[in-house]
């Protein structure tokens, strides 16, 4: 286990000292510190012992060790990590696929198989430092062999659904598809150092996220089911699709750190809400993945601990700009001065969240940057719609039929309604939405937290890329993204970022109606289960008191 | 007799051979194909990559091609993967040397397929959903055919009276009600610490803490108590009971106005006696045949109160297969409804020829 309060290595960063200075002249808040400070290398005690403070964060408590723990959530069939398209996949393995880096729920970065990170100045080489003394559970040594394996096999963006080549960024060769000459640099046993041609300051977040399991060098591409090797505490000992996974601890595997429980057993009970709660009073699992809506109150009624945390996560009702009427920008300027993202938030997510200001960069982001309020006036929205020769015009909102989605699309309709637009609601079962949902030309698409502002502007509103679902293609925004990209110092990148947000409200690129809150829900006596904003699950935390 | 089953059997291999081509064509459909190429691969796949992937999985050939694959009478398919340079087939096994692999592998080779949603074959899979629906079945008629004869049997006693119309009303009422509506009223009333009955129990102190029944029947699925297990069988049971009961009751209600009953009444034989020792057994001749006929309609009840309360038996496994478009689930699942079907009604006619003298079959 990574322990925070480790005597840090004498820690400096001549950025990480800015940041230090602005933190004590009160221009960063605490969050914004540590997940700048910890992104460049530092442990978060160290950026800690940078402000004056002890480490008051990530406190785990120590539970007992041994017992069962069962945990409600989706159980999707396996396939090669780098192509892992859910949360939840990420989470099943995790106790046999390790991460080199973990991201904590207060915003900082620790690492789990890398032991320390630094950069340079500019951002354009990282030296990763990887931790001594672990073993694979075949009994092979972890080094930094595996560690470049493994960059290799994310940089390669010839393999279909590796979601992992767009976080490696400059690293790949764009024309080999491979990762770039001398980008990968094994130093020694325990040293990895990456080199990159432009500053790239999301390449720690990129590998904190549930995509980059580190397998063995010689089984990178495949499923880690198909041979149960792994750095970590466990192993699965059972796993049917769409049923139950069970984990338990790997019998003669020295584990590096510390694991608690013995075994873990992810138990699907389908995407009802209402089957989920009627399982927890029958006592067939102990924690949710998450609870949503009208449920969060619910399981706290019959006396489980709820936690929260808020997040950069959203629903994103969005236009598809390749699509008539909404290639013009009248028309989608029109229908967010129509939104009133109040009403939005209210009515869509019982209010849990905090309102959007239709630019996908949220308040938590370091980065972000406060810009004047959006004007709601409906008169003036029909008025610029009928300008545009739309007035009478159809506009059909499709969302998937699920809580989240249909809410927060009727809402929105209802809001466009009011100001006199001609709405029809489609409401598409999973079945049939996931289909064609990139090219709808209006419709609602849910949206993970991401540690920087930057990360999800680069993934989705970047001309041409793969998860660009707007069709939105300016190139002020590509150059100033590219810049954004390359500042370390959060204030001056704001100032770029603020011309970013404002292009996108310029731009009507997408409605940003709310920041989600996200919820979970444990019996009592379930130790470190804590909501994370970007649903992660670590089965080597979790515990059960005594 | 011999004749009659053997025709039997090749109408159901008919039977089963139209269902499956018409699975096999759904699922096949292009939107199909994309989906599955979607959750197989990764949902943001752009069409190219769509296209790309069922070729190299075996989707790429036409329709009926890939059905003769299924069946076993088509080759199977083996390429060599343009990309990867690794063999890829349908009979390959993992890690195989294609020289080494079978030419066909299908239901004629006693290979029912792989499933790609579990990641599995799909004969791994089936047996045990199978075992686990039996044991809810065999439980739902353990309640449901003692208790439908003695209902139709107490209403028939005496037709019109009190008893007769109180519980020929209970019997069209549950009958009237689908599962999924008497699952859910069930789980409300029983099975909530919220709302319904256990509340007010626990209360009056009848009930330490939790729910009278469990409104889900997860832990059932490793071991059967009646806590776990009463809510999905009463369901099943309900259903199926009010319309065996009012069988029951006609062909009860009949036999008591027959001449001998009257004669026995005449000859002073209590009311008792002659319920118990002269009509009952007439009376349940006509049940027989219906209750056979529960078999196939249990199916359906099956996978709606599997569903509702999470017990991964096989009326799940076949909501799961055609939601996720798992094609060769799917069609097993199909084989396997069509076998019961059809098997229930064999048993039904041979058991009918029994029971009933005039009828006879060549």
């Amino acid at each position: 286990m990574n322990d925070p309060t480790k005597p840090a290595r004498p820690a400096s960063h001549p950025a990480a000292e800015m940041y230090a200075r602005e933190y004590k002249a009160g221009q960063l808040s605490r969050r914004e510190f540590l997940v700048r400070s910890t992104a460049l290398g530092l442990s978060a005690a160290a950026a800690y012992s940078l402000i004056g403070l002890k480490p008051a964060m990530a406190q785990r408590a120590t539970p007992p060790m041994g017992g069962s723990l069962r945990i409600q959530q989706g159980v999707l069939a396996l396939k090669d990590p780098r192509t892992y398209d859910w949360s939840e996949m990420g989470n099943v393995s995790r106790g046999l696929l390790e991460y080199l880096v973990e991201y904590n729920r207060d915003g900082s970065f620790s690492g789990i198989l890398l032991e320390g990170w630094e950069t340079n100045a500019d951002v354009t080489q990282y030296t990763l430092r990887v931790r001594p003394g672990v073993t694979w559970n075949n009994g092979d040594a972890f080094t930094a062999e595996d560690v470049a394996a493994n960059f290799r096999g994310w940089c390669d963006s010839t393999v279909e659904g590796n979601s992992m080549a767009a976080r490696m960024g400059g690293l790949v060769d764009a024309d080999t598809g491979q990762a770039r000459e001398g980008g990968i640099v094994v130093v020694d046993d325990l040293t990895v150092q990456i080199n990159l041609p432009a500053p790239d300051i999301t390449l720690i977040p990129g590998i904190a996220d549930y995509p980059s399991a580190i397998q063995h060098r010689d089984l990178i591409g495949t499923n880690p089911l198909d041979h149960n090797v792994g750095t970590g505490a466990y192993r699965f000992a059972d796993y049917q699709v769409g049923i139950s996974a069970r984990l338990e601890r790997t019998p003669d595997h020295a584990y590096w750190g510390n694991a608690y429980l013995d075994d873990v057993t992810f138990v699907d009970l389908g995407t009802d809400p209402a089957a989920w709660f009627a399982a927890a009073e029958a006592g067939e699992f102990d924690m949710t993945y998450q609870t949503v809506g009208e449920f969060v109150d619910l399981f706290s009624a019959v006396g489980w601990e709820r936690s929260d945390a808020t997040t950069g996560a959203t629903l994103a009702v969005r236009f598809n700009q390749l699509n008539a009427p909404y290639d013009n920008v009248e028309v989608r300027r029109a229908i967010l001065e129509a939104v009133d993202l109040n009403v939005v938030l209210e009515l869509g997510i019982n209010g849990q969240g905090t309102v959007g200001e239709n630019h996908h960069v949220c308040p938590i982001h370091p980065e972000y940057a406060q810009l004047p309020p959006m004007t709601v006036d409906k008169a003036a929205a029909m008025a610029r719609l009928q300008a545009a020769g739309h007035g009478d015009t159809e506009l059909t909102l499709i969302s998937l039929d699920d809580g989240l989605g249909r809410f927060t699309c009727d809402a929105v309709a209802a809001q466009m309604r009011d100001a006199g637009m001609t709405v029809t609601r489609e409401v598409l079962p999973g079945s049939t939405f996931w289909n064609d949902w990139l090219s709808y030309p209006f419709s609602a698409t849910e949206w993970n937290h991401r540690e920087l502002g930057v990360q999800i502007l680069n993934l989705a509103y970047r001309s041409g890329v793969a998860w660009n679902e707007t069709a939105f293609s300016n190139a002020e925004f590509d150059s100033l993204l590219d810049q954004a990209n390359g500042i370390q110092d959060a204030d001056a990148r704001r100032e770029v970022m603020a011309r970013l947000q404002q292009i996108m409200q310029e731009e009507a690129v997408t409605i940003v109606p709310y920041w989600r809150s996200l919820f979970r829900h444990y019996r009592p006596g379930v130790v470190n289960a804590d909501m994370h904003p970007k649903f992660e699950i670590n089965i080597h935390h979790l515990g059960l008191s005594a | 007799m011999a004749f009659f089953i053997l025709r039997r059997i090749g109408v159901m291999a008919l039977t089963a051979l139209c269902l499956t081509f018409v699975v096999f064509f759904l699922t096949n459909l292009a939107p199909n194909l994309e989906k599955l190429a979607k959750t197989q691969g990764n949902a943001r796949m752009s069409d190219a990559e769509v296209i790309s992937w069922l070729d190299r999985n075996g989707y790429g050939g036409p329709l009926v091609m890939r059905y003769g694959e299924w069946l076993g009478v088509v080759p199977g398919w083996l390429r060599e993967d343009p990309v990867t340079g690794e063999w890829r087939g349908r009979c390959l096994e993992d890690g195989q040397a294609p020289e080494d692999a079978d030419r066909f592998c299908g239901l004629l080779q006693g290979d029912l397929g792989y499933s790609t949603v579990s990641a599995d074959e799909v004969s791994n899979i089936i047996g045990g959903r199978l075992q686990l629906t039996g044991i809810l079945m065999f439980w739902a008629f353990a309640v449901m055919v003692p208790s439908a004869l003695f209902v139709g049997v107490l209403a028939g006693m005496r037709e019109g009276s009190r008893l007769d119309r109180s519980l020929s009303t209970l019997s069209i009422a549950s009958t009237a009600t689908p599962e999924y509506v008497s699952g859910v009223i069930l789980i409300v009333l029983l099975a909530s610490s919220q709302i319904g009955l256990s509340p007010l129990l626990v209360e009056w102190g009848w009930l330490d803490s939790g729910t009278l029944f469990l409104g889900s029947a997860r832990s059932a699925m490793d071991d059967v108590t009646f806590w776990n297990f009463t809510l999905p069988v009463m369901t099943i049971a309900l259903y199926g009971m009010g319309y065996i009961a009012r069988m029951t009751r006609a062909s009860m209600a009949e036999v008591m106005t027959a001449q001998y009953i009257r004669t026995a009444r005449l000859k002073g034989v209590s009311f008792r006696n002659i319920v118990l020792k002269h009509a009952l057994r007439n009376a349940l001749i006509a049940p027989f045949t219906v209750i056979m006929l529960q078999f196939p309609w249990l199916l359906t009840g099956v996978v709606i109160v599997e569903t509702l309360f999470n017990y991964n038996g096989f009326g799940w496994t076949l909501v799961q297969a055609a939601s996720n478009n798992d094609i060769e689930l799917l069609l097993a699942c199909s084989i396997v409804a069509v076998f019961v079907v059809l098997v229930t009604q064999l048993i039904s006619d041979i058991g009918y020829v029994f029971l009933n003298p005039r009828i006879r079959i060549a």
